[in-house]
């Protein structure tokens, strides 16, 4: 600041460069980024996230803590519980925000924090992180307009066809003479005295013995393109899904609070399928494009070709589920 | 009583121990029985830009020994880099040399697309090379605003500097929503596209630098004081520069004329027309000099770009996962021409989503090994303008 430009600024505003802070702020770029916050639509107790751990995995300073929310029986509700973000960790990279499938995490332009206590004062609850969409649209409109924009292409091409994870589960028994994605069956026991070629071949001859043996439903034929499909018969999915209690929601493995080794320790002799599905990361989180059990019959049918599409499985899963299918012989792209 | 010891004693030479007790000896040239004085500069010494600490050994007001001590500011970088996502390192490429993230974020994204043989979109090396070169005016500018004030001219040319450092920061905060921690390179592009608002503000900046620099020069370049402190002070030999692997405005102030972005013609730098130039002397006013006209071409290059921008087009590869991103395996090493010299990434891919190595080649950390060549036999008072004019930030140093 000159004296000449003091001077000037009685005549013109422009010319004070200075802003008088307290009183005036400058207004940030739309663009501009500080710390995360999450998004929701009509309250806070609704918000966009689906507790995937995405961003909790991929957060490079680990600054994101999620716990999963669940109901009175222990069934997951897609919400998280607990969301914890600690500001005094966070360095603002915006990699979460960008990890998201759902647009649930945005950056704020919030930029004036301080706390009398510097060990839990800056650490962020989902209550204080959750802001409303109108809100993210004060601060980001373009971003935020095509963000809405997006959202609700997705929600159309949602409704017309059959829910997603569904169509999958119709055309596993599409498929029947690929090993065992159907139905209770029998099963090789573990202490048999057979190699594991051996037991594979059993494995793959016994579940098609199941499948052409009466009093089974022979499989429907079902669209090919499986993971596709939009128009399965909705009569043929009740059944499967009531047959086959290891590929529902409910089953005990799909906790994603449990590590892997134990949830393959409890689907051990059960088909591939069910062993896929043991192996996913259990959040449901469909970053895959499917939730976790339509994701494993999909691998298991031979319909989805890539093994390493689970984010919150990571490395773990992505090795588990090539194992397996190696086993079983199912193809798939290295 | 003072001891003597032979007039021969070379201090330079003599081989004493960093750390604990040592034997100082007295020289001897003349009778007036004067004594060797170790001093530390630094870490907290306001010209080591940072935390950095010279250990000097001193013969009245000449150096004949100088250890330059770092590591005060590591942070395990690589390591850290070792068990993160290959995307999840960027941010952290930004904290090396924290004038220079958009170059630090180009020569990462360099050395993973050549790993993953990743394509870039043509609108997309056109906003790296707009970036790039910003942040060469942005280092270049302020390296020389902070050489001054070592020199002693404290405040106005720094301010300067800094005055026009914050328009372009502007722009980077506008494209990439932070002024230093930009974050903004992916592999395959960029994160956000530069809108025609961006570049309208970014063709006002560089349609106003040469007045800028016509000042700025005005200012220093035939300025007396600046001229006596810097000629024939802390002159580097060609040979020497090449042999200690030294890179960027060091070297080609030593009279090398080895600039990667002609020798490697990474990007779509072939398509600019620019010049190198090259010093004669390898003195610190070469390397003022050779900045100052770093970034006139740096403008001219600018200018280019800004004309031949595509008007339609992807700013990022499609195809590159942003998830789950797993190159083959293999080991690759990129490089780029930061504005400090050459920043090399060294990656080897175990075909896992986080690198099996990951290394740095710093270029302020090389050329500081030649810190001691440079100032021998000089006066305490040059150590800290040769120093500046290396060009160090102890970010990228010690990582």
């Amino acid at each position: 600041m000159t004296a000449k430009n003091f001077v000037g600024s009685y005549f013109d505003k422009d010319r004070m460069t200075t802003i008088q802070y307290p009183e005036e702020r400058k207004e940030p770029e739309q663009n501009y980024r500080n710390f995360p916050f999450l998004v929701f639509d009509k309250d806070a107790d609704h918000l966009r996230c689906v507790a995937c751990k995405i961003c909790e995995t991929e957060c490079p300073p680990q600054c994101i803590y999620i716990e999963v929310m669940r109901d009175e029986a222990g069934k997951i509700i897609k919400q998280p519980k607990v969301f914890d973000i600690d500001y005094t960790v966070c360095m603002g990279c915006q990699i979460c925000v960008e990890a998201c499938p759902f647009d649930a995490i945005k950056m704020d332009h919030e930029y004036e924090f301080a706390h009398e206590n510097r060990f839990t004062g800056l650490l962020m609850s989902k209550r204080e992180l959750a802001k409303s969409n109108d809100y993210f649209h004060s601060i980001k409109p373009a971003e935020a307009t095509e963000v809405d924009v997006r959202l609700a292409e997705e929600a159309a091409k949602k409704k017309k066809p059959a829910p997603a994870p569904k169509p999958t589960a119709a055309v596993v028994p599409a498929v029947a003479p690929k090993p065992a994605t159907t139905a209770p069956m029998i099963t090789v026991p573990d202490d048999a005295p057979f190699s594991p070629e051996q037991r594979v071949w059993l494995q793959k001859f016994l579940s098609q013995v199941a499948v052409a043996s009466p009093g089974k439903p022979p499989a429907p034929t079902g669209a090919p393109d499986a993971g596709k499909a939009s128009d399965a018969p909705t009569a043929v999915e009740a059944p499967t899904e009531e047959e086959n209690p290891d590929l529902t929601n409910d089953a005990p493995w799909h906790d994603p609070e449990k590590d892997i080794g134990s949830r393959m320790g409890m689907v051990q002799g059960k088909p591939l399928a069910v062993k896929l599905y043991a192996a996913m990361g259990q959040t449901d989180c469909t970053a895959c494009g499917y939730d976790c059990k339509g994701y494993a019959m999909a691998l298991a049918a031979g319909a989805e070709k890539d093994p390493s599409l689970c984010v919150p499985g990571a490395d773990e899963t992505a090795a588990k589920v090539k194992e397996l299918l190696d086993q079983a012989g199912v193809k798939y792209n290295a | 009583m003072i001891p003597t010891l032979p007039e021969t004693f070379d201090a330079a030479s003599a081989e004493q121990p960093l750390y604990g007790p040592r034997s100082y000896q007295v020289l001897s040239g003349n009778d007036l029985g004067t004594q060797l004085l170790e001093i530390s500069m630094g870490p907290q010494h306001p010209s080591t830009h940072g935390v950095f600490r010279m250990d000097v050994v001193l013969d009245g007001e000449e150096v004949v020994k100088l250890k330059p001590v770092f590591g005060y500011l590591h942070r395990n970088h690589e390591q850290l880099a070792e068990k993160t996502s290959y995307l999840g390192s960027m941010p952290y490429t930004d904290r090396l040399d924290y004038f220079c993230s958009m170059t630090n974020n180009w020569a990462y994204a360099h050395a993973v697309e050549k790993l993953a043989a990743i394509e870039v979109p043509e609108r997309a090396e056109y906003i790296r090379v707009i970036m790039a070169e910003l942040t060469r005016l942005v280092n270049h500018t302020c390296l020389i605003g902070f050489m001054v004030n070592d020199l002693g001219a404290l405040g106005t040319p720094l301010i300067y500097a800094f005055r026009e450092r914050e328009k372009i920061l502007d722009i980077f905060e506008a494209v990439s929503g932070g002024r230093m921690m930009c974050n903004y390179m992916r592999f395959g592009g960029v994160r956000v596209d530069l809108t025609s608002q961006d570049l309208k503000r970014i063709s006002m900046i560089v349609d106003n630098y040469p007045y800028f620099l016509d000042e700025f020069e005005k200012l220093l370049t035939g300025n007396e004081i600046l001229m006596s402190r810097c000629q024939g002070v802390g002159v580097l030999s060609k040979e020497l520069a090449i042999n200690a692997s030294i890179t960027g405005p060091m070297l080609r102030a030593s009279g090398v004329d080895y600039d990667i972005r002609k020798v490697d013609k990474y990007g779509i730098y072939e398509r600019f027309d620019f010049r190198v130039p090259i010093g004669d002397h390898g003195d610190v006013y070469d390397r003022y000099m050779i900045r100052v006209l770093e970034m006139r071409e740096s403008i001219k290059i600018l200018k280019q770009a800004l004309k031949q921008f595509p008007s339609a087009g992807d700013f990022i590869n499609p195809n590159v996962k942003l998830r789950n991103f797993r190159p083959k395996a293999g080991e690759v090493y990129g490089r780029i021409e930061s504005p400090k010299g050459e920043l090399g990434f060294y990656l080897v891919s175990g075909g896992g989503t986080m690198p099996y190595r990951y290394h740095v080649r710093a270029p302020s950390f090389i050329n500081l090994t030649i810190l001691e060549d440079m100032c021998l036999g000089e006066k305490v008072a040059d150590v800290i303008v040769i120093l500046g004019a290396v060009d160090i930030v102890l970010g990228e140093v010690d990582r």
